[in-house]
C-alpha cells in the first residue's frame, strides 16, 4: 500500500473521509490486490479492537448480577427465543461465551450471552458454549465469571470442560489453583470453601496449585485434588459430571414434563400397600451416613454422592417380617468402572443364621448382581460365580443416570433384572429365602468397602413382585432425559 | 428431543461459533462499525430463516459468508447515495479475497489480544474505552483532556502499533 493511502484509510475507520479521498481509495483498491490485501487487514484490526472492548470491563465497574436484556413477544413459539437473541444482537455481541442450552436454571434463556460479570445459578444444569468453540457445562450450585472467553473462574460447582484445537489454552480457575487444557474434555469440582479437583476425561491438562511455581501434567484418568496448601492425587469421577451432550436430552426431558410425572409416579408408589421404602430425596436427605449432598436427577433436587472411603448411606427399613417378594429399584450415576463390587445395597454382616439378608450390587464386570444369604443357583443357571448376575452392562452410556432393577421372588425362585426399564434376564434359583432387611447401607458394607463411586436417586423397596410393564413405567415416569432408551 | 428445539440447539451452536468471524467479514466492507452491527443483525436473521435448506455436513462459514456478502451489497445500494462507501465492484473483490484468507486473518484478530496486553495499562483503558460499542469520541475527548482530532491522532498511532506488534506475532507463530 503507498504510504500517503495510509492516513486515508485511517480517516474512513474514523467516519472522516472526505468524497476527494473516498475516489483515491477506491481507484487504488479497484487496481491493486496489495492495497486490498493491506486496506482488508486494517479494517480486521478495526473489528478485532471492537470485539475486545466489548468483553472489557472497567476494574471498578459494578454490574446488575441477573443476565438483562429486552424481550419481545414473538408468535411462533419454538422460534421466539432465537429471534429475541438475534434481535437484541448488537447489544450483548462480543460476548465470551453463550448459553446454548438449559436445563431448569430459572430466568435464563438460549442465547444468552454471557458477560465478565459474575453469575450464580442455584439449580439446575446449563450448556455455554465460548467464542472459540469451548463447550462448558455447568452444574448447580455455582458461582463463576468469564473475564475473556478463554478463561474461566470457578468459585462453586461443577464445570466439565469439552475444548477444540481452536480454544486450546483455556483456562478453568479455582479459588485454589487452575487447570489449563492442552486440547482435551476435562472438569472441576469446586466445593463450598473452595477446594477443588481436577479430572481429566480425555487428553491433557496442566494443573497448577495457588502456590506451585511449574505444573503438573495430567492425562487422561487423571485426577487431583487442590487443597490450601496440598495437593493429592483422587480417583477420576467422570459421572460426577455433568458433561456437554448431556444437557440437551435434560433440557427436553424437563421441557416433556418429566418431573411431574416422576412425582406423580412417587406420590402413586407412597400409597402401595406394599411399599418398604422410598427414598427420594427431593428436598432434603434425612437419613444417617456419611456422604455428600449435591443435584439429584431434576433442578434443585437432591442426592447422596458416595465419594470417599467410608461414605454410605443408612438405611433400616422392613426388619418387621420376612419378604417373599421383593422389588429394588434405584436410579443412580456411576462413576468408577471395575471396582470389585460397588454397593448399591447391603444389609449390615453376612450371617450364616440370617438366611436371606440382601446384598444388591454392581460388580467388577460391571453387571448387576442381586444376592441373598443361603440361596443357591439352579443347575441351568450360567453365572460362574454362583449368584444371580445380569447379563448386560449396568453402563450403556457413561455419564449418565441409569435405572437399576431387581425383582425377586422366593415362591417362583426367580431374579429378573432389568436396566432402564428394559428386561434384561432371569436367573433360576435352587434354593430361594424369603428375603430378610432390616439396618442395611446404601452406597457401601459396613464390613468391607464396597462403595459405590457415585450417586443414588429415588430408591425403592416394595414387598411384592412388580411387573415388566410396572418396571417400564416406573423407568419411563423417572426418566429425567426426553425419550431416553437403551 | 423434538426437532425444533434440537434445531434451535444446533444453530445457536454454530452462529456461536462462527459469529466472530462472520461479524469480521461484513466489517471489512462497510464504513462503520455500527453498519456493520446493523447488517449482522440482517444476516442473522436471514441464516436462522434459511438454516432449515443448510446441510448439517456444509461449511456454515462458507455459507454464512455468501449471505452476508448478498446482505453487504444490498446495503451498499441502499445507502450508497447518502453516505461515502465503497464502490460495488471494490466491495466484491474485497469480500471475495478477504473470505479466501480468513484463516489468516483470524490469527491476526488473536494476535490482538496478546498485543493488547503488551500496551501499558493508561493506553489501553483509553483504546478500550473508544472502541466501546456507545462511545462517543467527542466526550472521551473532553475527558481525556485531548481535542478530537488529537484524540483521533492518538488512535491511528496506537493502531499502528498494534499491527506492528501483530505483524510480530504472526512471524513469530508461522511455522517454518
Amino acid at each position: 500500500m503507498k504510504p500517503e493511502l495510509e492516513p486515508i484509510v485511517q480517516h474512513y475507520l474514523d467516519g472522516s473521509i472526505s468524497p476527494e479521498e473516498a475516489r483515491r481509495l477506491n481507484e487504488e483498491l479497484a487496481t491493486d490486490q496489495e492495497a486490498r490485501r493491506r486496506f482488508t487487514e486494517w479494517l480486521n484490526l478495526d473489528s478485532a479492537l471492537a470485539e475486545a472492548a466489548a468483553g472489557w470491563s472497567l476494574p471498578a465497574e459494578k454490574v446488575p448480577q441477573k443476565p438483562r436484556f429486552t424481550r419481545f413477544h414473538f408468535g411462533i413459539a419454538a422460534a421466539a427465543v432465537l429471534v429475541i437473541f438475534l434481535t437484541v444482537l448488537p447489544w450483548r455481541s462480543h460476548s465470551p461465551a453463550t448459553v446454548v442450552s438449559i436445563a431448569g436454571v430459572p430466568e435464563w434463556t438460549m442465547g444468552l450471552k454471557i458477560g465478565t460479570k459474575e453469575y450464580h445459578i442455584d439449580e439446575g444444569s446449563i450448556e455455554l458454549q465460548t467464542r472459540e468453540g469451548a463447550r462448558i457445562a455447568i452444574e448447580a450450585p455455582a458461582v463463576f465469571r468469564f473475564p475473556s472467553s478463554m478463561r474461566m473462574e470457578v468459585t462453586r460447582g461443577r464445570v466439565a470442560a469439552d475444548v477444540p484445537p481452536a480454544a486450546k489454552g483455556f483456562t478453568l480457575v479455582t479459588p485454589r489453583g487452575e487447570a489449563i487444557d492442552l486440547g482435551t474434555r476435562f472438569g472441576v469440582d469446586v466445593v463450598e470453601g473452595g477446594d477443588s479437583e481436577i479430572h481429566v476425561f480425555e487428553g491433557e491438562v496442566i494443573a497448577k496449585n495457588r502456590h506451585d511455581e511449574g505444573g503438573k501434567s495430567l492425562r487422561q484418568g487423571d485426577a487431583i485434588a487442590l487443597r490450601t496448601e496440598t495437593s493429592a492425587i483422587r480417583n477420576l469421577r467422570s459421572s460426577a459430571f455433568i458433561h456437554p451432550d448431556e444437557v440437551p436430552g435434560l433440557t427436553a426431558g424437563l421441557a416433556a414434563g418429566q418431573r411431574g410425572r416422576a412425582g406423580d409416579r412417587v406420590d402413586k408408589l407412597r400409597l402401595d400397600p406394599s411399599l418398604i421404602a422410598l427414598l427420594d430425596f427431593e428436598k432434603q436427605i434425612p437419613h444417617q451416613g456419611n456422604f455428600r449432598v449435591v443435584q439429584g436427577r431434576w433442578p434443585g433436587s437432591k442426592a447422596p454422592e458416595f465419594v470417599e472411603e467410608n461414605d454410605h448411606l443408612k438405611l433400616d427399613a422392613g426388619a418387621d417380617r420376612e419378604w417373599p417378594l421383593l422389588t429394588l429399584a434405584a436410579w443412580v450415576r456411576l462413576d468408577k468402572l471395575g471396582a470389585p463390587y460397588q454397593s448399591l445395597l447391603h444389609t449390615d454382616d453376612w450371617d450364616e443364621n440370617k438366611k436371606g439378608q440382601v446384598h444388591w450390587m454392581v460388580t467388577r464386570h460391571m453387571t448387576m448382581r442381586l444376592a441373598l444369604r443361603g440361596n443357591t443357583l439352579a443347575d441351568t443357571a450360567e453365572e460362574s460365580e454362583g449368584y444371580p448376575d445380569s447379563r448386560t452392562s449396568v453402563l450403556p452410556e457413561q455419564g449418565r443416570w441409569v435405572h437399576l432393577a431387581a425383582v425377586y421372588d422366593s415362591t417362583a425362585k426367580t431374579v429378573r433384572f432389568y436396566l432402564n426399564g428394559r428386561f434384561d434376564k432371569q436367573t433360576l434359583l435352587e434354593t430361594a429365602h424369603p428375603a430378610r432387611l432390616g439396618p442395611a447401607q446404601i452406597g457401601n458394607w459396613n464390613r468391607n468397602d464396597r462403595r459405590l463411586s457415585g450417586r443414588v436417586d429415588e430408591l425403592l423397596l416394595l414387598g411384592r413382585a412388580m411387573s415388566d410393564q410396572e418396571i417400564r413405567e416406573l423407568f419411563e415416569a423417572g426418566n429425567p432425559y426426553h425419550n431416553h432408551q437403551l | 428431543m423434538p426437532s425444533s428445539e434440537n434445531q434451535n440447539h444446533q444453530f445457536l451452536r454454530d452462529f456461536t461459533a462462527h459469529e466472530p468471524a462472520i461479524r469480521a467479514f461484513v466489517r471489512r466492507l462497510v464504513p462503520g462499525r455500527a453498519d456493520a452491527d446493523d447488517i449482522l443483525q440482517e444476516v442473522s436473521v436471514v441464516l436462522w430463516n434459511k438454516y432449515s435448506e443448510f446441510r448439517p455436513d456444509g461449511d456454515f462459514r462458507a455459507w454464512a459468508f455468501g449471505i452476508a456478502r448478498y446482505e453487504v451489497l444490498g446495503w451498499l445500494r441502499d445507502k450508497g447515495r447518502d453516505r461515502i462507501v465503497l464502490n460495488e465492484e471494490v466491495v466484491e473483490k474485497l469480500a471475495d479475497e478477504s473470505a479466501a484468507d480468513e484463516s489468516r486473518l483470524c490469527r491476526q484478530r488473536e494476535a490482538l489480544e496478546t498485543c493488547l496486553g503488551k500496551l501499558p495499562e493508561k493506553q489501553r483503558h483509553l483504546v478500550m474505552k473508544a472502541y466501546q460499542p456507545k462511545a462517543r469520541i467527542q466526550d472521551l475527548a473532553e475527558a481525556e483532556g485531548k481535542t478530537v482530532s488529537g484524540l483521533y491522532q492518538w488512535l491511528y498511532r496506537v493502531r499502528r502499533q498494534l499491527m506492528l506488534c501483530i505483524e510480530r506475532q504472526m512471524e513469530r507463530s508461522t511455522p517454518s
